[in-house]
């Protein structure tokens, strides 16, 4: 069994590739939602009160729900000027999703992310839980 | 997926066959010399090529030009033409950034005349435009006018806002204004993002360079474009930031679940595409040329903010004018005419490139060419090009777009620190703006192909012919 999420930036000419590992797939989900915010925030600032927000989703696969929620959170950044690496999913199927997110100010940006991709996209069950591939682009 | 030896047709012109995969609806063509065909061969680029073949509708070749690199879906450098009227539009054959593009401006100044201010005036060029992602202008606008940007583009931003010239719509692509846009298909929520973006520079690669022009290789062309020697340029590089991003987000979804109706199969979710003769075709395309206009609308606030600050730093008056040179547009869908056929051109970091005989160019550029601009990594040398007559059966009349990046950003910052980077441009004369030092690392000049061989790969290939080059003195970086 995997014991802690993680994730890594892979290799790729143009873009970013995002390559996630998690027990569960719920903490797959956590672990992009962070992957996200390390690459678009270089500093957070102090915020003592965080938004927290509820976020619904759906899509035909579970694929599909991860880009899904990784432009959610894309969508919602540049909106809300708010960078949201903390989720909890409180509820998640393959194709529907129900999570609270917490925002923060950022103090310094990082890397500037359009949208994720659905280009060589990719969930696998493995013995030890999940892995994912998911190329942004920057 | 293993890749066999591309067959060698011409100098620089290899070609894959439609025999290599059973998919393929056409061949492919890619422009390159031996050292560029090296270089792509190390990433996914030519597979991605070969996906693009399996567009419903493609016609002739798809194309990569020299500049070419993996991208998603499509390449970057990538350009297709789907038969219309069924042939398919692809959001992933566009990209994200919808009509990212590059705008010159020649100054009416000499570069040696005003070098002693240039720390100031890139000072101030830096205090008026925004940069950076989700970063908002000064241009506060209502929803209605919003969807007047989206259905009328430039010609909104310059008869009503009068931010510009009446002159410059004419040397803009399209006149910065698609007649088919439709703001009623842009989502609620590409508004939102877009809603206070005009005006904005963005990040990524998107950049402002105030430039000297250090060579003409072409005497009548230049005159023709108002450029000579010594002179001072500002180049403009940037798209229709949050809201082309979300036109794009928004149909890539809506066409990947309609694949099936349309019973078209494909290798890769992000080509996802439909027949521009549906609806969802249809609402697509009208929104990415609404997507289109606004982009256009930036950069043209944009240069008028390069306009003021010109004014304020140099002094008012005819000394410190800048004229539009030309604004061209590097990742968009045309529909173009080839003879009887009817096509719906794909440029995917590829610029169009009509020749002198196109009716379809400003009329001070009829017998010139229109104008391609090639902007090299920050650092090093941008080329003025102007397409020729021999691109339409060349390469569907397009031409590249910048350097093409050789390196991942990640490799990029394990070979160069932002902080150096900045001092060694410092210390070549060139003023770099850059809030983060990661984001300049990654733009590194040495994360890009050689711009002088994608150049010379493009004039000797025919399908561009080169007219100046301009050397970057001072940088803003998005």
């Amino acid at each position: 069994m995997t014991s802690q999420p993680t994730h890594w930036f892979e290799e790729h000419t143009g873009e970013v590739q995002l390559h996630l590992v998690a027990p569960t797939l719920g903490q797959l989900f956590e672990e992009a939602a962070k992957a996200l915010s390390e690459l678009m925030v270089e500093q957070l600032a102090e915020d003592p009160a965080p938004s927290v927000e509820l976020v619904k989703l759906s899509a035909p696969d579970r694929e599909a729900l991860l880009v899904e929620w990784l432009n959610e959170l894309i969508f919602r950044s540049e909106t809300q000027q708010k960078i949201y690496g903390e989720a909890r999913i409180l509820r998640l199927s393959d194709t529907e999703l129900e999570a609270e997110i917490r925002g923060k100010t950022p103090e310094r940006l990082g890397t500037a992310v359009k949208a994720a991709t659905y280009h060589r996209l990719k969930i696998v069950s493995q013995e030890n839980g999940y892995a994912a591939k998911v190329i942004l682009d920057v | 997926m293993e890749m066999p030896e591309l067959k060698q047709v011409s100098e620089v012109v290899y070609e894959l066959g439609r025999d290599f995969r059973p998919d393929m609806h056409v061949p492919l063509r890619v422009f390159a010399d031996a050292q560029l065909l090296g270089q792509l061969k190390r990433d996914h680029s030519l597979g991605q090529l070969v996906n693009v073949c399996t567009l419903p509708g493609i016609t002739h070749y798809a194309l990569g030009m020299p500049d070419m690199h993996e991208g998603y879906g499509f390449p970057v450098g990538g350009v297709a033409g789907t038969l219309l009227p069924d042939g398919a539009i692809s959001p992933g054959g566009i990209g994200f950034d919808i009509n990212c593009g590059v705008r010159l401006l020649a100054s009416s100044l000499r570069f040696p005349d005003v070098e002693s201010q240039l720390p100031t005036l890139v000072h101030e060029l830096s205090r008026n435009i925004p940069t950076g992602y989700g970063r908002h202008g000064r241009l506060s606008l209502s929803r209605d006018e919003l969807d007047r940007v989206l259905n009328e583009g430039c010609k909104y931003i310059v008869r009503e806002k009068q931010l510009g010239l009446e002159e410059d719509l004419e040397r803009i692509e399209s006149q910065g204004s698609l007649p088919e846009a439709d703001a009623s298909r842009v989502s609620e929520r590409a508004k939102q993002r877009g809603q206070d973006q005009l005006g904005t520079l963005g990040g990524g690669n998107h950049f402002m360079e105030v430039q000297r022009v250090d060579a003409i290789f072409d005497e009548p062309g230049a005159k023709a474009l108002g450029l000579a020697p010594e002179q001072l340029t500002v180049l403009i590089h940037s798209g229709s930031r949050g809201l082309g991003h979300q036109v794009c987000t928004d149909y890539v979804r809506l066409m990947d679940q309609a694949l099936s109706g349309y019973k078209i199969s494909l290798p890769d979710r992000q080509l996802a595409c439909a027949p521009l003769s549906s609806k969802l075709g249809r609402d697509y395309f009208v929104a990415m040329c609404a997507a289109a206009n606004f982009a256009w609308a930036n950069r043209q606030v944009l240069a008028q903010r390069v306009r003021e600050t010109f004014s304020r730093v140099l002094g008012a008056g005819p000394n410190s004018k800048l004229s539009l040179v030309y604004d061209v547009a590097h990742n968009i869908a045309k529909v173009e005419q080839f003879g009887i056929q009817r096509l719906c051109v794909h440029r995917k970091g590829a610029t169009r490139a009509f020749g002198p005989s196109s009716p379809d160019i400003p009329a001070v550029y009829r017998g010139v060419g229109q104008p391609v601009f090639i902007p090299g990594s920050m650092g090093t040398a941008s080329f003025v090009l102007v397409g020729t007559d021999a691109a339409r059966d060349l390469s569907l009349n397009s031409a590249c777009h910048g350097a093409g990046r050789a390196l991942s950003r990640t490799a990029a910052k394990k070979e160069v620190t932002g902080h150096l980077l900045r001092k060694e441009l410092e210390g070549r004369g060139i003023i770099v703006r850059c809030a983060s030092n990661t984001e300049l690392a990654e733009e590194a000049p040495i994360a890009y192909k050689d711009v002088e061989r994608v150049v010379d790969v493009v004039t000797r290939a025919g399908i561009a012919k080169k007219v100046a080059r301009l050397v970057p003195r001072g940088v803003l970086k998005g």
